[in-house]
């Protein structure tokens, strides 16, 4: 049961909260800026004609679109990372890093998966006679992809991306189960304060939709903004 | 003719589709020599387009050579002039081989002058002032400078290949290699495309044009090729095979399309 009383007792911790919302602000962002560059170098070895490199690539989208992310944060925190002695700092003073740093590794290398998928899918969308008429003005592969295919793509995928952007900010809430202090392991603190979910559960709820619906929106805004310049 | 007048030397090509099922070009043998306006002539499937495509390695020919400026651009390493063998870099050649498509293929997300300049600064290095006023000559030269800050999909199919046209010309190729250029256009955009290619003609450029265009081949080619089924039929001046044409696929062709 929810009550007037019990979001009173929960709003007392509001400083919890803040402090959740800068750690799921700094997850977010990281594994934006990571998962986005590793899903770059991804999605051109999937495209790769060179057949090992191909094949790891694949591997690597195939193996981790196809397990929880659950099970992969447990594997990055209790086996890859269990004997790396980490930093055991507190980022701003409130975010330790030694469970943070995990945290952040698993979720860019799980988005970087889907997102190398998104960058395929736009790379492969271009006409191939961009390529042939590059090539043929004498551009190397390199130079092909970086002036006329990407720039292109990037454009194409920009929906796709924004709702992936919006995933990584909801995903983030798993790193509460190896300790990482952001949102929902402030709503889960305050639970055990006050005797109550259902309160920091909603107010848990209504800070995600404040990070994850104008984020959609901005999004959405610049896309329309670049369609000007599609027509005559 | 001496051979320092042969720009691309073509030797039993041959492009096999499909384990050999298909025989897209069945052993083409010409030469292009400088100058020279050769247009390609003959049903759709025949294979001019593959010809065409293979002369700058935008199809890998199954076998056969080609040798552009002497240098066997179908093979990995050549020897150079001192004896030395070295890797073949296939975007130097490129480089020389000015291409235009059927369907344009201009950079949609640029501008007319960058389309234009961006392969001269980033592949020869030329200065971006210095490549900015030879593309302003260029676009003079096609009726279009005041087109310079347009983007592609503000221009019409004309337009767009008249600077496809000038956009190849940047590279100051040795060759240009037109690949139906005025079919993908409206009937009365198809003149000025083919004015622009017959100064390039008259200025001396050497040219290989496949086109369904008669009356461009016939007035503007110096030979005319006709191929069907992958292999080169007939070949001589247009007076020739427009005038008085042996093989009976040629024949039937014209009576097609004359």
């Amino acid at each position: 049961m929810i009550s007037i009383e019990g979001f009173q007792a929960a709003f007392k911790f509001w400083m919890l909260f803040r402090d959740g919302l800068i750690c799921t602000l700094c997850l977010s962002a990281l594994t934006v800026l990571f998962g986005f560059i590793l899903a770059l170098f991804v999605a051109l070895a999937r495209m790769s004609k060179f057949w090992p490199l191909k094949a790891l690539a694949t591997v690597y989208v195939e193996v981790l679109r196809a397990t929880p992310m659950l099970v992969q944060l447990f594997i990055v925190y209790y086996v890859l990372l269990a004997g790396v002695q980490l930093p055991t700092f507190r980022l701003f003073g409130i975010i330790p890093f030694e469970r943070f740093f995990p945290g952040v590794i698993a979720l860019s290398l799980n988005s970087a998966a889907y997102l190398s998928e998104i960058i395929r899918s736009g790379v492969q969308s271009i006409d191939l006679g961009q390529t042939e008429a590059a090539r043929s003005l004498g551009m190397t592969p390199v130079q092909t992809m970086r002036f006329i295919i990407l720039p292109q793509a990037i454009k194409n995928i920009l929906p796709a991306i924004a709702n992936e952007f919006v995933t990584i900010i909801k995903e983030s809430s798993i790193c509460y189960t190896i300790g990482v202090q952001e949102l929902m392991f402030a709503a889960n603190s305050v639970k055990t304060a006050i005797y109550s979910m259902g309160e920091p559960a909603i107010i848990a709820a209504c800070v995600y939709f404040c990070l994850t619906f104008p984020t959609s929106k901005i999004i959405a805004y610049f896309e329309r903004r670049m369609r000007r310049g599609d027509k005559r | 003719m001496a051979t320092s007048d042969k720009l691309i030397q073509v030797k039993d090509l041959c492009k096999y589709y499909n384990r050999g099922a298909l025989h897209a070009l069945d052993g083409v043998t010409v030469d292009v020599n400088k100058g020279d306006v050769m247009v390609v002539i003959g049903p759709s499937g025949s294979g001019k387009s593959t010809f065409l495509r293979s002369l700058n390695l935008l199809e890998t020919p199954t076998s056969g050579s080609i040798l552009f400026d002497g240098v066997d651009i179908t093979k990995k390493r050549y020897k150079d002039e001192t004896g030395k063998t070295v890797k073949l870099n296939i975007d130097i050649h490129r480089q020389k081989m000015g291409m235009v498509f059927q369907h344009f293929n201009l950079f949609p997300h640029m501008t007319i002058l960058d389309n234009m300049t961006l392969a001269p600064i980033q592949v020869k290095h030329m200065p971006k002032a210095q490549a900015e006023e030879k593309a302003k000559g260029l676009l003079a030269r096609v009726g279009l400078e005041d087109r310079a800050a347009a983007y592609p999909i503000q221009l019409s199919g004309g337009q767009k290949q008249r600077i496809a046209i000038v956009r190849a010309l940047m590279m100051e190729p040795e060759v240009m290699l037109f690949d139906e250029p005025t079919s993908a256009l409206d009937p009365e955009m198809v003149g000025e495309v083919l004015n622009v290619m017959k100064e390039l003609a008259q200025a001396g450029m050497t040219m290989v044009v496949v086109t369904h265009e008669m009356g461009f081949a016939r007035e503007v080619g110096n030979r005319v090729l006709f191929m069907a089924d992958g292999k080169l039929l007939e070949q001589g001046p247009p007076e020739q095979i427009f005038g008085n044409p042996v093989h009976p696929r040629l024949k039937d062709f014209l009576s097609k399309v004359l």
